[in-house]
């Protein structure tokens, strides 16, 4: 084929990945500003006549009459989108303290076993968290130690932590393993210890590759979905991935008010993740 | 800068590492107030890892390391009192020039004051004035290597450690920084132990030279000694350049002859339990040539002009093996012609085929 057959068809390719991506976006914020009356008419349209933000509204003050199935209250969407952003940066803060020391400690230290550490982390990541989800709801219902976990960010904070630590930790491991040791050892002579040479040194050494994963981690729990499901109950937990299903009705749906909570729901990860492309394609390829 | 006047002394230190390769192998030696020592020896000879057992950054298996006549031992690097450069600088990224240099002072909480006046005159004695506000990422290589030393300086150590700072820099800055790094110690007069693997750095910068092989110290000594008089086939070899001709020959009373050369090399004490066996003669490149009372005709192989002078590689008759001669630039050499060379007679080196030892 001639070069400008290819260039024809790649072309063609991309235009069939951005629709094919950004389609269901797009068709969500077209229905999120349409009338319900809109989204059911026969034949149906793509676009609304009359395009307004009631479906915004109802979900943000509360349904008023004409929302026909889903039920809103005010204040429980902006509560989990809330709580969302509270798992997310809650979480990413812990994950970020754990998997830095472990990657640098597996990565930089001699110790006996350090192979075998990061071979069982790693490990972790192989095993699904389904199988392992009932004895989880049985821990963090009856903890060793103090009150149930269950419906409570702090339990959901502690899977997160846990499940999302190894990734990291081996992102940051490959990381550690291609700086320079020199800076950190001459910050021992220059009067540091080991932490304070770590904290001081090390850690700015690694900020590009904490960035990426701090958005990595922010993203995947974001987006989380089966496991707040299930140790979740209410609005004192329940993230924005959880409840955008609530406005799924049980006879029928208000379709513009359940396109508007995603449309939201996506506009936090959206810019988290226009922000910091580049840091996050540049760490998944390994070359940070 | 104040007065320091410490030492650095090894005593019997070995290090073997995890697997058993034996890096360095009870190495002993003393770097005396104020003096420079230059460990040099080819790469994978255990010299940086002794570097690295002084500044605490590796255990030592056993031995003890003194500086300034305290057992350093078991210390952790930041409690020696010592300042390293590195080879690659290793400088705090992230911090500007100042904060690079101010960085170990503020770690002994020294006051502002204080900190600032060490780092400006620092600064001043290494031209970094104007660069103190950049990053390191800002400057050029030599630049770095400034900002690397002066953050070594600016501590005022017991003793200074330096792990080929130079070798990451191109041809003429290497020699310009020599001097400076001369300089700067001379001013500072901390014992100084410098690691390399270019002999012409251990030779031009050197106090005296300690030549490491395999972990083992070969000889310790000043730059001229070492020259003069090397211990073994490995030092004579290792040092001067182009390298000692090395050539296998056969005593017979004084005259020693290999392939169809020989040459009355003379009564010599030494020699006297060798008659009838080979030795190894050893001729510097630049003994050959000038005037002596020994002679060599050989067939030229090839000529190379360093414009100055001229190197000569010559067909020493004996397969497999070319001498090297360094000629003035306008001797009469070319390829394919036979010589005539004067060698001087005084100036010849032998050893022990088997050990490799020095026979004076």
């Amino acid at each position: 084929m001639t070069p400008i057959g290819w260039r024809i068809l790649r072309v063609i390719a991309i235009l069939a990945i951005v629709v094919w991506s950004l389609g269901p976006i797009l068709i969500g914020i077209s229905t999120s500003l349409s009338t319900q009356r809109e989204v059911n008419a026969v034949p149906s349209h793509w676009l609304p006549a009359h395009p307004g933000f009631q479906a915004y509204h109802d979900l943000l003050g509360g349904t008023s009459g004409h929302a026909g199935g889903t039920v809103t209250e005010k204040g429980t969407f902006t509560r989990s989108v809330y709580n969302s952003a509270f798992l997310a940066a809650v979480s990413t803060f812990f994950i970020l303290i754990f998997s830095t020391m472990a990657a640098y400690a597996v990565g930089r230290l001699r110790f006996k076993f350090g192979g075998a550490v990061l071979a069982l982390l790693v490990g972790t990541m192989i095993v699904p968290i389904f199988v392992i989800v009932i004895s989880l709801f049985k821990v963090l219902a009856e903890p060793p130690i103090g009150p149930s976990l269950i419906d409570t960010r702090l339990g959901l904070v502690l899977v997160f932590t846990a499940t999302l630590t190894p990734l990291a930790t081996w992102l940051l491991y490959t990381q550690v393993r291609e700086m320079p040791p020199e800076p950190e050892e001459a910050a021992l002579i220059d009067g540091c210890s080991r932490l304070k040479a770590f904290v001081r040194i090390v850690v700015p050494q690694m900020s590009s590759g904490i960035a990426a994963v701090a958005a990595i981690t922010m993203l995947s729990v974001w987006g989380e979905f089966l496991i707040p499901l299930l140790l979740t109950q209410t609005m004192n937990a329940k993230p924005v991935t959880v409840q955008i299903t609530e406005y799924v009705g049980k006879y029928s749906t208000n379709y513009p008010i359940l396109a508007a909570a995603g449309v939201l729901a996506l506009i936090p990860p959206a810019l988290l993740a226009l922000a910091l492309n580049k840091r996050i394609t540049g760490m998944l390829a390994g070359s940070s | 800068m104040t007065e320091t006047s410490g030492t650095i002394s090894l005593e019997h230190v070995s290090k073997r590492f995890p697997g058993g390769v034996m890096a360095v192998n009870d190495l002993s030696l003393e770097v005396e107030p104020g003096e420079f020592l230059v460990l040099v020896g080819p790469s994978g000879c255990g010299k940086t890892t002794a570097l690295r057992m002084v500044a605490g950054l590796e255990p030592v298996t056993s031995g003890e390391i003194r500086i300034n006549d305290r057992v350093v031992t078991r210390l952790p690097p930041r409690s020696r009192d010592i300042a390293m450069v590195f080879q690659n600088y290793a400088l705090y990224a992230h911090m500007t020039v100042r904060n690079n240099m101010a960085f170990g002072l503020k770690m002994a909480r020294l006051p502002r004051a204080e900190i600032r006046s060490r780092v400006d005159e620092a600064a001043a004695m290494l031209g970094l004035t104007d660069m103190l506000d950049r990053k390191p990422r800002q400057l050029s290589g030599g630049q770095r290597q400034r900002v690397a030393m002066g953050r070594a300086i600016v501590r005022e150590p017991a003793a200074f450690l330096m792990d080929e700072p130079l070798s990451n820099l191109d041809a003429k800055l290497r020699v310009e920084m020599r001097g400076e790094i001369i300089r700067v110690q001379r001013r500072i007069a901390a014992p100084t132990l410098y690691v390399t693997h270019d002999q012409t750095e251990a030779m031009t910068m050197g106090d005296r030279v300690a030549i490491l092989r395999d972990g083992v110290l070969q000889q310790l000594g000043t730059p001229d000694e070492i020259y003069d008089r090397p211990v073994n086939v490995f030092v004579a070899g290792f040092i001067g350049s182009p390298s000692m001709n090395l050539i296998t020959a056969r005593l017979a009373g004084t005259v020693a002859s290999f392939g169809n050369s020989s040459l009355d090399v003379g009564e010599r004490p030494g020699l006297s339990a060798y008659d009838g066996r080979e030795v190894v003669l050893g001729l510097r490149p630049e003994d050959i040539g000038v005037d002596g009372a020994g002679s060599l005709e050989l067939a030229v192989n090839r000529v190379e002009s360093l414009g100055s002078e001229l190197m000569v590689y010559l067909d020493s008759g004996v397969p497999g093996l070319e001498l090297t001669a360094r000629l003035e630039r306008r001797a009469d050499a070319a390829a394919g012609k036979t010589v005539k060379l004067p060698v001087d007679l005084e100036r010849l080196y032998f050893f022990d085929t088997e050990s490799g030892a020095a026979i004076w």
